[in-house]
């Protein structure tokens, strides 16, 4: 691929040795009707040929804007106000939209979070993939199908043919974000930009994903441009980073130095608010950072982060623009801050209070072989045609005690919502049985259960921005709950009420007249957390409540939600994927594939061998920020299966890495048996004890 | 005498000013399209290292410049005319469009408050209140508000009564004078008279005040239809939802215009078919209150009671007296024939706003907020009105404007066929099927009620286009 015939008019020499991106100074500002908005302010960065550069920072830090300058496309309120980018040598700000067209697909490919965004569903992807290089080089069909063809088994896409033919909502989304990864090297580009391109796929996939990028960067020589708000998966990919924060470069350097010997406060902060292997809600809270990230027309002069930095000084941090320094002694290593050669960046983290493990208490829900079936048919109206089954829930055994956290792990199409959906009541069971305090509530939908029943179980969902009816207060719509749940003589007994439900999530008082577009985020999903325990829950299911939440963020919040479960004695099932905040903040895991419960026992069970397979899979798939940790390198092959056509026998057999040390095809024709290892930790897996006993823990930590 | 002429004494120095104006317009017009052609642009703003702006001004800034103002100058044109009407003590000094501006007097007072107050306050106004930032809107609701206070003070506009008759003026051209005015009599016909001699211009006015009666409130009994059939079919779904859209697709299927002339067919009058279905559409409006309080207030019977008695009150009220004109006070009534013409807009109206309904609650049922209503035990009812409808109604809101223009030209259409409303109905369909006969010598009597109708429904049109575009705002 590499030796195609140059094109005689490029804008850019085909080889240059110098750096492939050089950003210098740039400043991107947005104009509206009011203000001008500085976006991004004195951001420089340069990557070299084959080098691959992440750039980390919060929601609304300015990363994607730089991208786009990259690419020049900023909209028609974007401008950029200062500065140059360079491409080869070249200052894409002086190129004219002709020659831009060139340079983007071509030289520059972008690929985006949302595979199915960038793919035109109408079209099929063997013609969009040939559609690149016929536009950019001028090559016949037949050349452009074979090259397609190439470069879909080099994304490691089954039957490549097949795949060409097909139009893209055929495909899963994995496969969908690999087409787009097919897309943008279809032209061999010299520079790859990808905005969070793992975002919207599972831990599994994400993990197979990243591999792939890994891979093919160092095969085609690739220089990449990696934009994520994941240090970890930041740690798997890249070589250098950049740290941003509200709008400004504020740590670069290469990944050793920026994750060992950090010189930014906001750098440290951010790696104290994720949690890591070793840390522990009792031993070692998380520590959020404080106070909120600034709207980018109320930056506070000086240091941006001054206002939120424990190293903060008066009349020294506020008073002037900060400029980059180089830290001395590292390769390109730079900091925007002052102080950082007086801060002690080896001083151990400040105890935090750390607290009494809290005393399980009685078994509060205990689920009995729950079986829930969907049936699809084909044919709503006249209810003829075959119908299908979904079979969302399998035989699921599980108890949960009171002020216990039990995590529900698996990744989408596991069944841990219709699991929740039952619990709740909005589902009644197929079969099975499920007690909350020996009453049985499986058969019972939510409209016939008392109101005590439905004000124990409560749920906080994921979506911050969708949790609250965007049209009523915040207040009204906590009153409302108490309304429902009967609490409160009258409506100023309720009105109080709903006053020191604001207090228990600490957000301030005067939110109750707020109306929730006027809230963060964060501050949504604590409203949400408030709702959830108006009528004094007692069973809390929590569905990724801090997934979509930035990481300081989400730090605040599962301390929150903790600290509530401490003092009201609360039973949470904690519904996630992100494994490092499970093993963080859970007493007992369960993990979840195809509805089935693969694996449950105490956190510390779960997380050491022996595991299920899956389980193992999981752990090799969680990227974790920590350059000390050493993984087990394990990708899946393939996609989960559908629930609706689940294979034979064990549900992870098509995915399984050690089917081969089960004699005879026993995976591929019985469902696993569930079975104790040890006390209160169960597996539903085939493999013998003696091959258990000799797996290797996925994660160990340097001895150091 | 010799009729007044359209543009009085001021016509002698603006009307050449405004002709220069439309001049310029289109030279502008054609001036933009030819640079185009040729590969000329507009200047882009330039950001200096200052951070000021420069815009570099090329001919086709200078073309549009120069459109801009002549339609400023084209406006302002018209604004003397008005002022001289106002102003000018003779009738020939006003002209017809500066007597017409001296008429509609209230109507500009009014205006003109209310634009001032309303911008004066539009941060504190809501949506309401963003209307004002987009020029377009603020076109529209002048159009719409322009025709609902001609509507609400037409008794103070209009010169004479809008039946009355005086047969020496019947086809007589705009501006010409009464033969024998009485004491107190408005001396002309402004804008001329029709073919039984009535006056054209008061029978616009009034006609204002007879679509304005019926659109917007066949529109709204359509909303409620709509809504809350609309409503559980999106959020139940199976069966019913099915079985309504299929019924909703029926009706629309029906030619509309066959449909009224069978409903205003004398047997099936009399076998009182549009009673009946007067009876059951007319019960939704109280329903959907009923339901709306019941699920909100079900857990505080007090005022569950109060609300739900107060509305069934009132509806019933209105019931008897809108359905089956038996109000027992005699203050709400409903003539036969407008009853049929509201019964038949409301019926082919309601399933396409069923169908929008419908479509936005199957969106918005998926919300966590939804789920969340539903995990805390709500009801059906309660998700459906209180969690899904108030988010739905940015589009619904538009809707509704976009469907009072289609209401009124349907009910210019039924006018124009002579169904439903009586025949000396100033009503504007009826008026421009009235003058169509002698359209080719005398047009002036059918023009005006179509420009009416043509600049109602326009004004509709750019409101909901400037609710759509500031609603997308936040």
């Amino acid at each position: 691929m590499l030796d195609q015939a140059p094109e005689t008019n490029a804008v850019v020499p085909e080889r240059y040795d110098g750096p492939i991106l050089e950003i210098e100074n740039l400043s991107i500002s947005f104009f509206t009707r009011l203000r001008e908005i500085p976006a991004v302010m004195d951001f420089s960065t340069k990557v070299m040929p084959g080098e691959a550069m992440g750039l980390v920072g919060e929601s609304g830090c300015g990363k994607s804007t730089v991208a786009l300058g990259v690419m020049q496309d900023l909209g028609v309120n974007g401008r950029i106000v200062g500065g140059s980018i360079k491409f080869k040598g070249r200052n894409l700000n002086d190129m004219s939209a002709e020659e831009l067209r060139k340079i983007r697909g071509r030289e520059i490919a972008m690929i985006y979070q949302e595979p199915m965004a960038s793919l035109n569903p109408a079209m099929k992807i063997g013609r969009q993939l040939m559609e690149v290089p016929m536009i950019h080089e001028g090559i016949g069909e037949k050349e452009a199908w074979q090259r397609a063809l190439e470069v879909v088994s080099d994304v490691r896409l089954p039957d490549p043919e097949r795949m060409l033919r097909s139009y893209p909502h055929q495909l899963s989304g994995g496969q969908q974000q690999r087409i787009v990864i097919a897309m943008a090297l279809m032209a061999n580009p010299s520079l790859l930009i990808l905005d969070e391109p793992t975002t919207a796929l599972d831990v599994t996939v994400e993990a197979a994903v990243v591999d792939l990028v890994k891979d093919l960067g160092r095969k085609y020589g690739t220089s990449m441009l990696f934009i994520s708000h994941n240090l970890g998966l930041v740690l798997e990919t890249c070589d250098r980073l950049c740290v941003m924060y509200s709008g400004e470069a504020v740590e670069t350097g290469s990944i050793e130095d920026v994750f060992d010997k950090m010189q930014h406060p906001y750098t440290q902060a951010l790696f104290r608010s994720i949690p890591l292997p070793g840390a522990d809600k009792n031993a070692r809270p998380l520590k959020a950072i404080p106070g909120n990230f600034p709207l980018p027309h109320e930056r506070p002069s000086g240091c941006n982060f001054g206002p939120r930095c424990d190293y903060f000084e008066a009349g020294r941090c506020d008073a002037q623009d900060i400029p980059m320094s180089r830290v001395p002694g590292n390769d390109r290593h730079e900091t925007r801050c002052l102080r950082f050669e007086e801060i002690d960046w080896n001083a151990a983290v400040e105890a935090s209070q750390s607290t009494e493990r809290t005393e399980k208490g009685d078994v509060v829900l205990r689920v009995e072989n729950l079986k829930k079936y969907y049936e699809v048919s084909a044919n709503k109206m006249f209810g003829g045609g075959e119908t299908r089954v979904v079979k969302a829930n399998e035989t699921i055994s599980f108890e949960a005690r009171e002020s216990e956290t039990l995590a529900i792990v698996g990744e989408s199409g596991c069944g841990k919502s219709t699991l929740a959906k039952v619990l709740m009541g909005l589902e009644t069971a197929t079969d099975g049985h499920v007690f909350l305090d020996n009453l049985g509530i499986e058969n019972t939908p939510i409209e016939n259960r008392d109101t005590g029943t439905v004000s124990s179980i409560q749920m906080v969902f994921q979506n911050p921005f969708d949790t609250l009816n965007p049209s009523m207060t915040v207040g009204r719509q906590i009153i409302r709950a108490l309304e429902v749940f009967g609490i409160g003589e009258n409506d100023d007994d309720r009105r109080k009420r709903m006053l020191e439900l604001l207090d228990l999530v600490k957000l301030p008082r005067a939110f109750a007249e707020r109306m929730p577009r006027q809230l963060s985020g964060g501050q949504k999903q604590r409203v949400g957390i408030a709702r959830a325990f108006a009528g004094g829950a007692r069973i809390v299911v929590a569905d990724e409540p801090v997934s979509a939440l930035d990481v300081s963020v989400q730090a605040a919040v599962t301390d929150l939600l903790m600290e509530i479960q401490r003092n009201e004695k609360t039973t949470l099932l904690f519904i996630s994927h992100d494994l490092s905040i499970v093993r963080y903040l859970s007493d007992r895991v369960m993990v979840m594939y195809l509805g089935h419960v693969v694996e449950i026992g105490e956190t510390n069970q779960v997380f050491s061998p022996p595991y299920h397979p899956y389980t193992e899979a999981l752990l090799s798939a969680v990227p974790i920020a920590d350059t000390s940790v050493k993984k087990q390198h394990i990708v899946l092959e393939g996609d989960i299966p559908s629930a609706m056509n689940p294979p034979p026998g064990c549900p992870f057999q098509t995915r399984c890495r050690w089917k081969k040390d089960v004699p005879g095809n026993l995976c591929e024709t019985e469902i696993p048996p569930m079975r104790t290892l040890a006390e209160g930790h169960q597996i539903k897996c085939h493999l013998a004890a003696d091959i258990l006993d000799r797996m290797e823990p996925v994660i160990t930590m340097d001895a150091d | 005498m010799e009729p007044i002429t359209w543009t009085g004494s001021f016509g002698a120095f603006l009307n050449p000013l405004m002709l220069a104006a439309v001049v310029v317009f289109f030279a502008g017009v054609v001036a933009n399209f030819a640079m185009n052609l040729v590969g000329l642009r507009a200047g882009e703003v330039q950001i200096n290292p200052d951070h000021t702006l420069t815009i570099n001004r090329t001919p086709v800034d200078y073309a549009l410049m120069a459109m801009k103002y002549s339609v400023l100058l084209f406006l302002a044109c018209w604004a003397l005319f008005v002022i001289g009407g106002l102003t000018l003590p003779e009738y020939e000094q006003k002209g017809i469009i500066g007597a017409m501006g001296q008429r509609f007097l209230p109507v500009w007072i009014a205006l003109i408050v209310m634009f001032a107050l309303s911008i004066r306050f539009k941060r504190k106004l809501g949506l309401y209140g963003k209307l004002f930032d987009s020029p377009i809107g603020m076109v529209g609701f002048g159009l719409v508000m322009f025709w609902m206070f001609s509507a609400i003070f037409a008794d103070l506009i209009i010169t004479h009564g809008p039946i009355d008759v005086i047969s020496q003026m019947r086809n007589e051209v705009p501006g010409s004078f009464l033969p024998s005015p009485d004491e107190g009599d408005f001396p002309l016909y402004i804008l001329g008279g029709d073919n039984l001699g009535r006056d054209v211009f008061s029978r616009m006015v009034m006609g204002a005040r007879e679509v304005l009666k019926i659109a917007p409130a066949a529109t709204l009994f359509a909303f409620m239809v709509g809504i809350t059939l609309g409503l559980p079919a999106g959020y139940f779904g199976g069966r019913l939802d099915t079985l309504l859209t299929f019924i909703a697709n029926l009706v629309l299927a029906f030619p509309v215009i066959l449909l009224f002339y069978l409903l205003v067919t004398p047997e099936i009058v009399a076998a009182g078919i549009p009673t009946a279905m007067a009876a059951v559409l007319f019960l939704f409006p109280i329903i959907f209150f009923v339901v709306l309080w019941n699920s909100r207030y079900h857990m505080q019977p007090q005022k569950r009671l109060l609300y739900i008695s107060i509305s069934l009150v009132i509806g019933f009220w209105l019931y008897s007296g809108l359905a089956f004109n038996a109000d027992p006070l005699g203050i709400i009534s409903m003539p036969g024939n407008i009853l049929i013409v509201f019964v038949s807009v409301v019926f082919v109206n309601s399933p396409t706003v069923f169908r929008i309904v419908r479509g936005i609650v199957l969106d918005i049922k998926t919300r966590d907020y939804v789920a969340a209503g539903q995990t805390r035990g709500e009801g059906p009812w309660y998700i459906m009105l209180w969690e899904i409808l108030p988010n739905a109604r940015g589009p619904l809101i538009v809707d509704f404007c976009l469907r009072i223009g289609y209401t009124t030209i349907l009910l210019g259409t039924l006018g124009f066929f002579g169904l439903g409303v009586s025949p000396e109905s100033p009503d504007w369909g009826s008026t421009i099927n009235e003058g169509r006969r002698l359209l080719t010598i005398y047009p002036h009597p059918a023009l005006p009620p179509a420009l009416a109708l043509m600049s109602l429904v326009l004004g509709l049109n750019l409101l909901a286009d400037g609710l759509r575009e500031e609603s997308l705002k936040d």
